[in-house]
């Protein structure tokens, strides 16, 4: 077992991973920007190196450098947690190579689930149902129109090296199909690099619907329920749960057969999410892998009884899979709301500031992640989110009025949150009927201007 | 500080890898770093930041942070330079001797060679740029810092001969610090053996095109390195003749800003164009079929 892990990350996912690394009395080195000294994840861990100035690209993302503190630090294992370098197939092979491990999976699965058109072909090729799509990504934007013409509008442009939403584009006619590739494409090349796109088939009203998976080194795979990720503003999540009310036990089965095979046919260990999406006649189709611990992870930690993170680690360290699929049991249901530092008057508008007053809701069935503190200035320079408020009840109408209790809590001052919007959303009418098309059109037009 | 409030939950004890007793002491921490592998991270000389190597190879061997280019080995730049699988060697075996027996340059020579691989400080053949046939030469920084003595003057006049008689352009990367000490007068006469070979060269019609790299200086310089009917040179070159600690103490004033780089020598007219390491082929393939 190792001694040592640094925590290639910030902000709550990297409190999340020390929790678990102290629970299994292993010693945790943070790393933190200039700007984060005085952040919780970096207070927390028993070393903390400073890695750059605060821009992410200079010191999060900053490969040499983190890899450097690793070394100096004398760490056996890198976590990457989410975002910044989790899916970075070269930052995981330099792990490599100085004979450190990359708690996730293997580097040549996340290449292979990275680039988004190939992922589809290994999908295929295991029989695992894909949205109807281009075979092979092109830079040709005509001859991605050609194709969207044959399958037929409206089509989703995506990015193949995409992810976070970024370099996608719905293109409802042809009409609008030539200008809005040019601007998908202008955007993956900006933010990844890689101008290749691919076409599929746009399923307007879809469930996003995921699937946690787990594997061991010995090829184990096992699912741990899946995810109901359809609320989202502009590809971003807001609220999460688990078991999906959408879904039925049929397709839910079948789902998660799908997701196992995915993973083995990826040859994955560690963690990971299978992403669907899931029309109105429960017909599912697979849209990506994401080779990393999500964000949305606590509420299958709270069905399932699974320490996600811990068995992150226990399974780069060599352990098999602490549970067999048949020792896997749900129980209840789970919903998360993200707390963002963003103004939904003010379409969303990221915030920056100190927190003067902090109450966070506990009690039984309520679970925060957060890495705010009374007197925590939050810094402008990082994604906006605060805190993931968790609740677990045996219903979901039990957990949808835990959440408005635990909501009504809280109580953040000093910046501008997305608290009291969250806390309207789960208790409309339109979240108990679990419609969540209709949710997400009220966060369309909350979003006031908003031009593709 | 939340820091100092905090309760530290005991760390398992290690099964003894030995690591535990290296990363005991502070001073000890040195020894860990071995475990990267060698070769695999080098410093930009410029902006002093730690690079990956496999990034610096994919940049053409420039810094990927701030562009400056590393020196890199005449084979290394003839196969970033010409068509796959086109360069042959010429005249591998020439090597120089010890006209003026100077102590332990014999020996020095031989260590090179072996280290290097190279029988001189200068590697020259024929290649392909772009299709079109040319013969090139490229100057080692790693063999006595590509001073030129009588191996690297012959070589390189039997190069331009040889491309006269074939009719072949001359490419030549220069990068020298200058004529080789170790031959004294010997090395010199290379200045004048080279040029004359270039006169002659040049009077027969052939295109002679020079890329002068980090460093170019000396007798180099004073000689076939400005010698081209077109002048190129890296970014940052640092190209001269004395050295500019030299030439500051003999006219007692301080030297511009930017003294012997190649942008410097370009805005004063030594050199007709700076090319990034990118577009070197692109240039000189241009630069070859619009001479016909």
């Amino acid at each position: 077992m190792y001694q040592k892990i640094l925590i290639a990350n910030r902000g709550e996912i990297a409190v999340r991973i020390i929790r678990a690394c102290r629970e299994l009395g292993i010693a945790t080195v943070a790393v933190c920007s200039e700007a984060d000294r005085e952040a919780l994840h970096a207070q927390l861990a028993d070393e903390r190196i400073c890695i750059g100035p605060p821009r992410a690209a200079e010191s999060y993302l900053n490969m040499e450098q983190v890899l450097s503190a690793a070394l100096v630090s004398g760490a056996q294992a890198v976590h990457p947690g989410f975002g910044f370098l989790s899916e970075n197939t070269k930052f995981a092979r330099m792990c490599q190579q100085c004979g450190i491990d990359f708690i996730g999976p293997s580097p040549e699965s996340i290449e292979k689930m990275g680039d988004k058109s190939q992922a589809r072909q290994t999908m295929i090729a295991a029989g695992v149902p894909v949205i109807p799509g281009m075979e092979e990504a092109t830079e040709d934007a005509q001859e991605a129109e050609a194709f969207a013409d044959q399958i037929g509008y409206p089509v989703m442009i995506k990015a193949s090296a995409g992810g976070g939403g970024k370099g996608m584009r719905e293109a409802a006619s042809k009409e609008v199909f030539a200008e809005l590739f040019a601007v998908a494409q202008q955007e993956a090349i900006q933010s990844f690099g890689d101008g290749r796109m691919y076409v599929e088939k746009f399923l307007g009203g879809a469930h996003h619907i995921e699937f946690q998976i787990l594997g061991d080194k010995n090829g184990n795979v096992i699912q741990l329920g899946d995810r109901d990720c359809t609320i989202q503003r502009r590809h971003q999540k807001m609220i999460e749960e688990t078991p999906s009310a959408f879904l039925k036990e049929e397709t839910r089965r079948k789902m998660g057969r799908a997701a196992v095979c995915a993973a083995k046919a990826a040859g994955y260990f560690s963690a990971g999410t299978v992403e669907f999406l899931v029309d109105d006649e429960q017909n599912f189709y697979f849209m990506e892998m994401n080779t990393r611990i999500q964000v949305e992870h606590p509420v299958t930690e709270a069905v399932t009884g699974v320490d996600l993170v811990k068995q992150m680690i226990l399974i780069s360290a060599g352990y098999p899979l602490s549970y067999r699929q048949a020792e896997v049991h749900f129980s209840g249901h789970a919903i998360e709301c993200r707390i963002s530092a963003e103004d939904p008057e003010h379409n969303f508008f990221p915030c920056a500031g100190k927190i003067t007053g902090l109450y966070l809701p506990g009690g039984n069935g309520i679970r925060v992640d957060t890495a705010l503190y009374q007197g925590y200035t939050v810094p402008p320079f990082y994604d906006s989110m605060l805190a993931k408020v968790i609740v677990h009840a045996p219903t979901r109408d039990e957990a949808i009025w835990k959440m408005r209790s635990a909501l009504g809590e809280l109580v953040i001052e000093g910046i501008t949150t997305n608290a009291d919007f969250q806390y309207e959303l789960v208790g409309s009418r339109e979240f108990a009927k679990a419609d969540m098309n209709a949710i997400n059109k009220i966060l369309e037009e909350k979003v006031k201007g908003e031009r593709l | 500080m939340l820091r100092d409030k905090f309760k530290r939950p005991a760390v398992t004890e290690a099964e003894n890898t030995g690591r535990e007793e290296q990363r005991a002491g502070k001073e000890n921490w040195q020894e860990i770093l071995p475990q990267v592998p060698d070769g695999m991270f080098r410093k930009c000389g410029s902006c002093k930041k730690i690079l990956y190597e496999k990034d610096v190879r994919d940049n053409w061997y420039c810094c990927p942070k701030c562009g400056t280019g590393f020196r890199i080995d005449p084979l290394t730049r003839i196969r970033m330079t010409a068509d796959v699988h086109s360069f042959q060697e010429w005249d591998a075996d020439l090597c120089g001797g010890n006209p003026l027996d100077f102590p332990e340059y014999e020996e020095k020579l031989e260590q090179l060679r072996a280290k290097t691989g190279l029988a001189d400080a200068v590697l020259t053949g024929t290649a392909a740029i772009r299709g079109i046939p040319v013969a090139i030469g490229a100057m080692s920084a790693d063999f006595l810092m590509g001073s030129m003595g009588w191996a690297v003057g012959e070589r390189l006049t039997r190069l331009i001969e040889r491309a006269e008689t074939e009719a072949l352009p001359v490419i030549l990367f220069c990068c020298s610090g200058g004529a080789r000490m170790q031959e004294g007068i010997v090395s010199l006469m290379q200045m004048a053996k080279i040029s004359q070979a270039l006169q002659r060269y040049s009077e027969h019609g052939g295109l002679y095109i020079p890329v002068l790299t980090d460093p170019t200086m000396g007798g180099v310089t004073a000689s076939f390195a400005m010698l081209g009917d077109v002048i190129l040179a890296e970014p940052g070159a640092m190209i001269g003749f004395a050295g500019a600690r030299v030439i500051r103490q003999t006219i007692g004033q301080k030297l511009p800003e930017g003294f012997q780089s190649a942008e410097f020598l370009q805005k004063h007219g030594f050199i007709d164009r700076i090319v990034k390491r990118d577009q070197m082929r692109g240039t000189l393939s241009f630069l070859l079929r619009s001479s016909g």
